[in-house]
C-alpha cells in the first residue's frame, strides 16, 4: 500500500495554528527565485500552483499567507507518521518527500480486509489534519502511481495493466527529463508504451524506463527496504479505551511477554534486546528499549526490566490522552538453553545477570561495565570498560595479563587512573632526563622524596598518531601521596626538532 | 548510638559485669532493628590490635563508611576499601604467593564486587584501573563498575546491589553532599538482608549522623623508604602505608593506626615502627630462687 500525504508541508503548518490561515502556501528558493513549493487546497482552488513565483502569487492574492519551507521539519514529520503507521505493519519504508510505503501482506485480515485497513488508515490520518490518499496494489510502482495520479483504490493482482494504462508516464517514477523526452515523441500515457517493442524503447530511452515499467507491472520484484529492522518476535495489544497509568503499561508488558514466551520457547530462543512501542492516541510513538545479559523468556523478568526503564525515563513518557496500542518486540533473540536449576554457581550467575540488567535498564547500558584487558603496552589502552551486559560470558583477558606481568616483571600499576593525563607544572629535575624533585599539580606543590623509574613506554611508532615515547616514574611525596608521572618525549629528541618534553600525571597509588 | 563508655576505667568493682549486661541488651535491641545482626560473620583484618577493637573484625552484612582524609588522598581510601573487599570475597587468596597458578584460578570463584561511583568523581579522582587492581588484591574479572550521573542514583544502585546474593561487596563512592540518615539506614538494612559488605567511600571526611557500623578516615602515610643503592639522596618506594583512624565504632573503642600493605601476602600489617622496638621480656626467674 502506498500512502501519499498530498500536502504535507502546508498541513504541517496548518496544524500548528488554531485557525489556519488560508490560502496558505510554502515557498522556497529555487535557483535565484522564491517559488511556491507547496499550496493548500484553498490556494489551489483560487489558481495558485507550485512553481509560481512568490511575488506573482502575492500580486494575484494579497491575502495569501506564505511561509518559508522547512525540509527538515517535513522529514521529521514524515518519520513520525511512518512510526505511527507501524501500527498496521512492521514492514514499511518512507518514500520521501511525502510518501510512506507499507507492506501489508499478511496483515490486512487483522483489520478486516484490505479495504477496511485502508479506510481505517485514511480516517485516522485525516483526523490528524492531513489530506492523504492511499492505494493498494501488488507492486510498489502500481500502488504509488494509483495513490498519486488517481486510480483504483485497490488493484487486484494481475490488473496492474488496466490500472496503469490511462495514467501519465510520470506515474512510473521517472525523472522529469525522461518524461519530457518521451513527451517530445508523443508518448504521454503509460498505455502508449505498454505495447511498443521493448528493444527500440530500451535503446532510445535506456534500461531504466523498462525497469520501472516492469516493476510497476509486478513483472520484476521490487523489494521494500524497511525503515527499521523487522523484529523476529512481536506481540501487540490494542485498547479500545486508551491506557495512561504506569501500572497498566507494566501489566500489558507482562501479558505481551507471556505471549512472546510461548513463541520464543517454541524455537528455543530467548530475548536479548527488547523494545516496547507505545502508540499514543494523538499519533506520537514512544519507543523504549531494554537489554539483558542473557537470553530471557520469563515475563516477570521482562516486566522487571521495564519497571526500571520507566522509572529512569520518568516524565519523558508523557502519556497525554493515553496509549491505544502497545507492542512488545524482541529485537535480538539468541538461543536460550533450558538450564538446570539448583546447581551451585549457576544461580549466583543468574542473580548477578539480573542485577546487571536492572542497573543497565535504569542507568544506561554503557554505565554498567566490566574491565577488559587489551593486549597493548600503552597504559590507557591496556584496559577498557565494556558494557557488562555484553561481557557476561566473555573472556576478559586478565589471566594473560597476569602471566605477562609476572614474566615481564612489570612495575606496579596505579589503582586509580586518569582517563586524560593531567599536565603538571613547575617540574624541577636535577638532570633533564631524571625524575622530578618537585612538581605542582592542581595548584599544590609536591616535594618528591622517593622515586622509582624510569619505565620507558614507547609510543605506537608504527603509526602516524602514535605519540611520543614516555618515561614513567613512580614517586612519593613528603605527605606520602604516591603518583604515577610521566614525561612525554625525550630531551635528546629535541635535537631532531621534536617539541620540548612535557610532564603529566597519569594515576594515583594507594 | 555512639560507642559505649570505656569499661574498666575508674569504675567500682562489679561495674564491668553491669556494663557487659548493658552491652548485651544494646546488641539485642540493635539486632531487633536489623542493623547489626547478632552472630553475623566478622571480617578480620588480620591485625590483632584492630580486630580486638572491632570485636573480632568488621561485621559483614553491615554498612561501613570510609572517608579519605583529604580529597587528594582518595586513592588511599580506595586502596583500603579494595583491600577489605578482597578479604571478604577472596578468602582463599590470603597468605598465598601471587604467582601461584592454582591460587590465581581459586580467586576467580569468589563473589562479585561492585564499584558504584559518581561520574564526576571518577573524572576527578581517576577511574579504577584494571592492571593496578591485582596489586590491591582484587581480581578485575570480579569487579563490575557502575557510574551514575547523580548521587541518589549511586545510593539507589548500592541498595539494589547490596540486596543481591551474588554480590559480596558494594563500594559506593560519593563525592558530594551529605547523605541523610534514612538513606544510610536503608543501605545498612539492605546489607544485612543480602549479607554483603557495604562500603561507603567518601572523598572527604563527613561528620553527619549515619547508620554505618564503623567510620574510618584513611589518609596516605610516607612509606618506609628503601635505600637507592649508591646514591644516598635517591630512595625507592617502600610498601604503601596508610593512616587508618577509626572515628566511630558501634561495637567498641576507637583508635588510630598506621598500616602497611603487604602485597605478597595481600594483607595489611601494622607498620613496623608502631610495634615495640624490643621484644617482650621472657619470664626469667632469679637463679638464686631456683637453687
Amino acid at each position: 500500500m502506498s500512502l501519499w500525504l498530498e500536502r504535507l508541508s502546508t498541513d504541517r503548518i496548518a496544524r500548528q495554528w488554531r485557525e489556519a490561515p488560508s490560502p496558505l502556501a510554502v515557498f522556497g528558493k529555487r535557483g535565484n527565485r522564491d517559488l511556491l513549493v507547496a499550496v493548500d487546497a484553498v490556494a489551489e482552488r483560487v489558481g495558485l500552483t507550485t512553481g509560481l513565483a512568490l511575488a506573482q502569487a502575492r500580486a494575484m492574492h494579497p491575502t495569501l499567507t506564505a511561509m518559508p519551507e522547512d525540509q527538515a521539519a517535513d522529514a521529521r514529520l514524515l518519520d513520525a507518521m511512518a512510526d505511527w503507521c507501524q501500527r498496521y505493519t512492521p514492514l514499511l519504508a518512507t518514500n520521501p518527500p511525502d510518501g510512506i510505503l507499507l507492506d501489508i501482506g499478511g496483515c490486512a485480515h487483522l483489520f478486516g480486509g484490505e479495504e477496511k485497513l485502508r479506510d481505517d488508515l485514511l480516517t485516522r490520518v485525516t483526523c490528524f489534519g492531513f489530506s492523504a490518499r492511499a492505494a493498494i496494489a501488488a507492486s510498489i510502482g502500481a500502488a504509488s502511481a494509483a495513490a498519486r495520479f488517481g486510480g483504483a483504490a485497490i488493484t487486484p493482482t494481475d490488473h496492474e495493466h488496466d490500472l496503469l494504462a490511462p495514467l501519465p508516464l510520470a506515474a512510473l517514477r521517472l525523472s522529469s527529463d525522461m518524461v519530457a523526452a518521451l513527451a517530445r515523441v508523443g508518448l504521454k500515457r503509460i498505455g502508449d508504451i505498454l505495447d511498443l517493442p521493448r528493444a527500440p524503447l530500451a535503446a532510445r530511452f535506456g534500461a531504466e524506463l523498462l525497469r520501472m515499467l516492469d516493476r510497476a507491472l509486478a513483472r520484476e520484484y521490487e523489494p521494500l527496504t524497511p525503515r527499521l529492522p523487522v523484529a523476529p518476535y512481536i506481540a501487540e495489544k490494542n485498547f479500545h479505551e486508551p491506557i495512561a497509568r504506569e501500572e497498566d503499561v507494566l501489566a500489558t508488558v507482562e501479558r505481551l511477554a507471556a505471549r512472546l514466551k510461548a513463541a520464543l520457547a517454541a524455537r528455543g530462543d530467548g530475548a536479548r534486546r527488547l523494545e516496547l512501542a507505545l502508540f499514543r492516541t494523538d499519533g506520537a510513538v514512544k519507543r523504549i528499549a531494554a537489554g539483558t545479559s542473557r537470553p530471557v523468556r520469563d515475563p516477570q523478568a521482562i516486566r522487571a526490566l521495564f519497571v526500571e526503564r520507566l522509572a529512569a525515563l520518568g516524565d519523558e513518557i508523557d502519556p497525554g490522552f493515553g496509549f491505544d496500542l502497545a507492542r512488545l518486540s524482541v529485537l535480538t533473540a539468541e538461543p536460550c538453553p533450558d538450564e538446570q536449576i539448583g546447581l551451585g554457581g549457576h544461580e549466583d550467575r543468574a542473580e548477578l545477570d539480573r542485577l546487571v540488567d536492572r542497573l543497565s535498564a535504569r542507568l544506561g547500558r554503557r554505565r554498567v561495565s566490566r574491565l577488559v584487558a587489551h593486549d597493548s603496552h600503552i597504559p590507557e589502552f591496556a584496559a577498557a570498560a565494556l558494557p557488562a551486559q555484553a561481557t557476561a560470558r566473555a573472556e576478559l583477558g586478565w589471566e594473560a595479563f597476569r602471566r605477562f606481568r609476572v614474566q615481564a616483571d612489570l612495575s606496579p600499576r596505579p589503582l586509580r587512573f586518569l582517563a586524560k593525563p593531567e599536565p603538571i607544572e613547575d617540574v624541577f629535575a636535577l638532570v633533564p632526563d631524571g625524575p622530578p624533585v618537585r612538581f605542582r599539580w592542581r595548584r599544590a606543590l609536591h616535594e618528591v622524596i622517593a622515586v622509582e623509574g624510569p619505565e620507558r613506554i614507547e609510543g605506537a611508532w608504527w603509526s602516524e598518531e602514535g605519540g611520543l615515547a614516555r618515561d614513567y616514574f613512580r614517586v612519593e611525596d613528603k605527605a606520602g601521596l604516591r603518583f604515577w608521572l610521566f614525561r612525554a618525549g625525550l630531551y635528546r629528541d629535541m635535537a631532531r626538532g621534536l617539541p620540548r618534553p612535557h610532564w603529566f600525571l597519569h594515576g594515583m597509588y594507594a | 548510638m555512639d560507642a559505649p563508655a570505656r569499661p574498666g576505667f575508674c569504675s567500682p568493682a562489679g561495674a564491668p559485669a553491669a556494663l557487659d549486661r548493658l552491652r548485651r541488651e544494646l546488641r539485642a535491641a540493635e539486632a531487633a532493628t536489623g542493623l547489626t545482626p547478632e552472630g553475623g560473620a566478622a571480617l578480620a583484618l588480620g591485625i590483632p590490635a584492630i580486630d580486638g577493637v572491632l570485636g573480632g573484625g568488621l561485621s559483614c552484612g553491615a554498612l561501613h563508611e570510609i572517608a579519605s582524609a583529604h580529597e587528594t588522598e582518595t586513592a588511599a581510601g580506595t586502596g583500603f576499601a579494595l583491600a577489605l573487599a578482597a578479604r571478604q570475597v577472596f578468602p582463599s587468596w590470603r597468605g598465598a604467593s601471587r604467582t601461584d597458578e592454582s591460587v590465581v584460578s581459586a580467586r576467580i570463584v569468589g563473589r562479585n564486587v561492585l564499584w558504584i561511583a559518581e561520574e564526576f568523581s571518577l573524572a576527578e579522582n581517576g577511574a579504577p584501573y584494571g592492571p593496578g587492581l591485582d596489586g590491591a588484591g582484587i581480581a578485575p574479572e570480579r569487579l563490575i563498575t557502575v557510574t551514575a550521573a547523580r548521587g541518589r542514583d549511586v545510593l539507589w544502585a548500592m541498595e539494589e546491589a547490596l540486596r543481591c546474593r551474588a554480590v559480596g561487596v558494594v563500594i559506593g563512592e560519593m563525592r558530594s553532599r551529605g547523605i541523610d540518615q534514612v538513606m544510610t539506614r536503608r543501605l545498612a538494612l539492605a546489607a544485612a538482608a543480602g549479607d554483603s559488605l557495604g562500603l561507603l567511600l567518601r572523598t572527604t571526611p563527613r561528620d553527619e549522623p549515619s547508620a554505618a557500623a564503623t567510620r574510618w578516615i584513611i589518609g596516605a602515610a610516607p612509606s618506609f623508604l628503601r635505600s637507592g643503592g649508591d646514591d644516598e639522596s635517591c630512595h625507592g618506594l617502600g610498601p604503601p602505608r596508610l593512616t587508618a583512624r577509626l572515628v566511630r565504632n558501634r561495637r567498641g573503642h576507637l583508635g588510630a593506626w598506621i598500616v602497611e600493605w603487604n602485597s605478597v601476602e595481600q594483607r595489611f600489617e601494622l607498620a613496623t615502627h608502631y610495634e615495640p622496638v624490643a621484644g617482650a621480656a621472657f619470664d626469667r626467674p632469679h637463679r638464686a630462687a631456683v637453687a
